[in-house]
């Protein structure tokens, strides 16, 4: 029975077919081609060890795209624990004091700098798709890890919040506070980056 | 100036209307999910005031939209990345060590 899959299956010319797509699809996530190299390749030997169970109710491609998908979450939960969050245990408070206020009776406006400068952080124009590509890829390297991985799963992956407070084992209210505080800096970052 | 009229009325206000902390958490949130009655019309009390938040809510809608054209970007020939040659062969290495222990 198994033979019938692993005629489907054709792991000699995985690197030749996937390799690419698997890569870009990594490097758009984790951001460092070292890693993303890593992360194809150890798609590719557990997908072997696992060949058994593919059913062929998927393509190859799309069969390796979703371990892939397992192992790049893996990585955000990694970093996700291994560091003392101060931003996964919130204090409790949804505000930041990076870019609020904390003095009555001005406690909570925008700190001078921190809020927008202008309407639009977009260039006027036609859209640079590699300079967009570029940008939000070095803002997304700049926050903070655990920021990172609820950043990514929400807006790359298009995650339900389910999904990821599962996957990162926090709470909703937790996770609108993390994407908030993503959204900040990341608009942040990406002015001052067209800005320059 | 510290106990005058002004002051007395930020204090005032700031007890019944939010602040940009928390509008630009609901600004954040209502991409998220849909906001109650109450803090919807929060927002809309504060917007109406506060021109730094309205610039914020408009640069959210661009966030959303550029990761928009972030993921849509990477379907396409431009952002392919390749693998390299020799992380090419060296992961086909290490797969046919696996095949062949098989």
């Amino acid at each position: 029975m198994s033979d019938t899959n692993e005629h489907k299956l054709d792991p000699q010319k995985w690197v030749e077919r996937y390799g690419d797509y698997l890569f870009s699809y990594a490097i758009g996530r984790v951001n460092d081609s070292g890693k993303a190299e890593d992360l194809v390749q150890e798609t590719f030997l557990a997908a072997l060890k696992a060949r058994d169970r593919f059913r062929g109710a998927s393509t190859e491609r799309t069969w390796l795209t979703s371990i892939l998908k397992r192992k790049i979450i893996d990585t955000y939960r990694k970093k996700y624990t291994s560091r003392e969050s101060s931003f996964g245990e919130h204090d409790g408070t949804v505000f930041d004091g990076d870019f609020y206020r904390d003095e009555e009776p001005f406690k909570g406006h925008w700190l001078e700098g921190m809020g927008p400068n202008s309407h639009s952080f977009l260039p006027e124009g036609e859209l640079e798709l590699e300079e967009l590509m570029k940008f939000i890829n070095l803002c997304i390297e700049n926050l903070p890890a655990p920021l990172a991985a609820a950043f990514i799963m929400r807006m790359i992956d298009e995650e339900d919040s389910d999904t990821i407070c599962k996957e990162l084992g926090i709470t909703p209210s937790n996770l609108w506070v993390m994407l908030h505080r993503a959204r900040l800096r990341m608009r942040e970052c990406l002015e001052k980056k067209w800005l320059s | 100036m510290a106990n005058g009229p002004v002051y007395r009325m930020m204090v005032f206000m700031s007890k019944r209307m939010i602040a940009c902390d928390e509008a630009s958490f609901l600004i954040s949130l209502r991409e998220d999910r849909k906001l109650d009655f109450r803090r919807w019309w929060q927002l809309k009390m504060h917007l109406l005031t506060c021109h730094l938040c309205r610039k914020y809510a408009r640069q959210v809608g661009e966030l959303e939209h550029s990761m928009e054209v972030y993921r849509d970007g990477c379907t396409h020939e431009s952002c392919t990345h390749h693998l390299s040659h020799e992380a090419g062969s060296r992961i086909d290495k290490e797969l046919s060590r696996e095949l062949n222990a098989k």
